[in-house]
């Protein structure tokens, strides 16, 4: 009972998070918006007892990634007055809606077909450090390193490219 | 045209004080020495207990004005306006009257001094031709609750004893 | 969940959420007295109630009458007021929640049922902490941004660029902890603390771990925004940094999360690298066993630190100063009076623990308590030590701040993750 309360809050703020980033003008109201959702969505994942997942959700993207964006929001100290026109946004907001309620339609009944289940808390080692950490080392190690690797690629990439701008100037 | 180049060694490049860790633990030892001394025993902070200890206030201190009287009592002050001419921040407002005790010709009826204005710089007492206005006082807290009693007026000035004796005053006086 | 089950789930979550509110009173109060004893002069000592001082502490009720009743601004020029109001209460509900999943004593075993002495009792540990501790930053940012105010954007910039940079060396140091530890639950770690290295030294992380403890030390203080890091409220320069618009409880929210920011780090740094509540040498189990001579032992203690103490009080505690009938020796007397009845109650407790205890249940609590003063006398000395740094060192430069962090903490902890594991490897 009390776990489908928190979901759909968890799932309100989501989309309402979501919505916000969409629609709202000033772009540190939309970074605001978004770090809501990535909170509520943290939020889901500790509901499916993923307790690293909830944990990292919350250190990398709400933590980490949008601190760094509302910085640079703050860094550019942007104004009314630099902000596109946006006139007719909301034409596009409604063309884009059409478009798009088939599909959700369409996923709606996928979803209604699903069988019922009833969500249990699975044993204590589910989802915590440890139970994850085995499974990643183990059977999906190749996958891990792999990804560590396009990081690495990235990390190098963002190295260099800063290097050479201030090699030029 | 040779100037003359004096080479100053740095300090600090060795390897121990570029660690810097050392030098924290270093300068950290000094404070706690004093830390230390004094929640050992607070008689040896450097401090005065102010409100009820007073601080020591030397003859040439300058503190709030006062006008002096000859030995009969009678003022000073002969309303010449040196001092309120002279003064930086206009703060003195003197009124002449006539003066009937035949040292002079003209006393003071008015001496305004507002204490809000003055800046304590002493040029008055340096222009007095009479030595009539002295801030030996000694009374270096001026405080109030308005600004009305921030004006003071001659009764003030006249009733406020000197803080050193006289003798002390020409020694190290102005 | 019985009645016992409820009593101690609020009293965990009351000492989670009411001994950091508490020690904010006791930290500022440390930090000034302290400021003025490091630097030979009293500090606050003037405030009292009835003519009770308190070695100072009134000060800090007047300090709270003052912030309560000053009028709460929000001026007239910002444009986004939900955020200029949020920010406050974002750096202070972070910095109380960071607390709740540090472990004050271990685990508490009543009648066969066991209860983690934490305020939250998850396994998250140390990975709760950076979570919550990330989000302070935007309390931050948040507020230098929408106090529309160049002094506060400065300021709100620089605390954001240090505290997202120092958190790498910190997670990092936290990594080779990590690898020696093999758990991120705090409990546990506290728990690996209680051994013995080579029989004789306890098993702390500051003896494994000598370079992390610099390094995690190091990068909390940026992380608290702590002097010799403080240039996010470099008053000399930017008046006070992301603050500035800030007046009255707003205000007061960022001064007490700043202090208990300083009061959880303290706690973490204890937690990880100072034994968090073991008492070196007694395990909780040899403490239980014992739990009789301990409390023998803790009786005949107890009133030789009682009189050393009082006889210290007495001498500070007058006026410096020729004065009549001095009151402050009354006060002095008052105070003996107090400590000697505290003390004696405490003895007659003792007594009866003595004389009626059967069975772990009350030598278990007795523990507890025993861990939890431990665990809070350190956190005390640390935070002393934070207003210690503070009163010693000048202010970094920022250009140093940066480097110091990017260019000497980073490659130390990276260094240092990489010994570690090897020596954790080799020795496995």
């Amino acid at each position: 009972m009390v776990s489908t309360i928190l979901f759909s809050a968890f799932a309100v703020l989501a989309v309402a998070g979501a919505a916000g980033l969409v629609l709202l003008r000033h772009p540190m109201n939309g970074a605001m918006s978004f770090i809501m959702t990535l909170i509520a969505l943290a939020g889901l994942f500790a509901l499916l007892s993923a307790k690293l997942i909830f944990a990292i959700q919350l250190i990398v993207y709400a933590g980490a990634i949008m601190s760094l964006i509302l910085f640079i929001i703050m860094f550019l100290n942007i104004g009314e007055k630099d902000l596109p026109d946006e006139s007719n946004r909301w034409f596009y907001f409604g063309g884009g809606a059409v478009v798009i309620a088939p599909l959700a339609i369409f996923l709606l009944k996928v979803v209604n077909k699903l069988p019922s289940c009833e969500a249990t808390i699975v044993g204590d080692s589910f989802g915590s450090v440890k139970g994850v950490g085995m499974v990643l080392f183990t059977e999906w190690l190749l996958p891990f390193e792999i990804v560590s690797i396009l990081l690495l690629v990235a990390l190098v990439g963002a190295v260099v490219l800063a290097g050479k701008r201030e090699g030029k100037l | 045209m040779s100037a003359k180049v004096k080479t100053i060694e740095r300090k600090g490049r060795t390897f121990l004080e570029h660690l810097y860790l050392v030098e924290v633990f270093k300068g950290m030892a000094v404070t706690f020495g004093h830390f230390f001394r004094n929640l050992m025993d607070n008689r040896r902070l450097y401090v005065r207990h102010y409100p009820e200890v007073k601080p020591e206030i030397p003859a040439r201190w300058r503190g709030r004005h006062r006008l002096t009287t000859h030995e009969d009592g009678t003022v000073k002050c002969v309303a010449c306006f040196m001092c309120q001419t002279n003064c930086p921040s206009n703060c003195i407002m003197i009124e002449a009257g006539e003066r009937t005790d035949g040292r002079s010709e003209k006393l003071p009826v008015r001496f305004d001094i507002d204490l809000l204005e003055c800046i304590y710089c002493g040029y008055c007492v340096e222009a007095c031709p009479m030595d009539a206005i002295r801030m030996d006082t000694g009374i270096f807290s001026v405080t109030s609750y308005d600004r009305e009693s921030m004006m003071i007026g001659l009764e003030d000035l006249l009733t406020t004893p000197a803080g050193c004796s006289e003798e002390e005053y020409q020694k190290g006086g102005c | 969940m019985s009645a016992l089950d409820i009593l101690l789930v609020i009293l965990r979550i009351a000492f989670g959420a009411f001994v950091p509110l508490s020690f904010v009173a006791v930290l500022v109060w440390m930090e000034r007295r302290g400021a003025g004893y490091f630097q030979d002069r009293s500090g606050p000592n003037r405030c009292n109630v009835l003519g009770f001082r308190a070695g100072g502490l009134i000060q800090n009720i007047a300090d709270a009458v003052k912030l309560i009743f000053k009028e709460d601004i929000v001026p007239g020029h910002i444009k986004h007021k939900l955020y200029f109001i949020l920010a406050p209460t974002l750096v202070f509900i972070t910095a109380i929640l960071s607390f709740a999943m540090v472990p004050f004593a271990d685990t508490l075993v009543l009648n066969g049922k066991e209860y983690i002495m934490q305020a939250i009792p998850a396994d998250l540990g140390i990975l709760w902490f950076l979570a919550v501790v990330g989000f302070g930053v935007y309390g931050i940012i948040l507020a230098g941004w929408s106090s529309h105010n160049k002094y506060g954007v400065l300021g709100g910039l620089r605390a954001a660029a240090q505290v997202i940079s120092y958190e790498i060396p910190m997670g990092l140091a936290l990594v080779s902890l990590l690898t020696i530890y093999s758990t991120v639950n705090l409990s546990e770690m506290a728990r690996f603390q209680g051994q013995l290295l080579f029989g004789f030294i306890p098993m702390w992380g500051v003896f494994l771990q000598p370079l992390g403890v610099i390094i995690f030390i190091v990068a909390a203080f940026a992380e608290t925004n702590r002097t010799p890091f403080d240039l996010a409220e470099g008053e000399s320069e930017i008046v006070a940094g992301f603050h500035v618009e800030y007046s009255s409880m707003k205000f007061a929210l960022f001064f007490m999360g700043e202090y208990v920011a300083m009061f959880v780090s303290s706690a973490l740094i204890v937690t990880l690298y100072f034994g968090s509540y073991q008492i070196p040498w007694f395990s909780t189990e040899t403490l239980v066993n014992h739990s009789k001579p301990v409390v023998f032992l803790l009786m005949l203690a107890m009133p030789v630190a009682a009189y050393f103490f009082n006889i210290w009080m007495k001498k500070n505690n007058r006026s410096q100063y020729e004065r009549p009938n001095d009151p402050r020796v009354f006060e002095a007397q008052v105070y003996a009076a107090v400590i000697w009845s505290i003390v004696i109650f405490i003895e007659i407790i003792f007594l009866g623990f003595l004389i009626f205890s059967s069975g772990a249940g009350g030598a278990r609590i007795l523990v507890a308590l025993l861990q939890i003063a431990c665990f809070l006398f350190k956190t005390f000395l640390m935070c002393f030590v934070y207003i210690w740094v503070r009163w010693t060192l000048p202010r970094f430069r920022y250009d140093q701040l940066q480097r110091l962090g990017w260019q000497r903490l980073l490659p130390l902890a990276l260094l240092n993750i990489f010994i570690t594991s090897a020596v954790v490897v080799s020795l496995a």
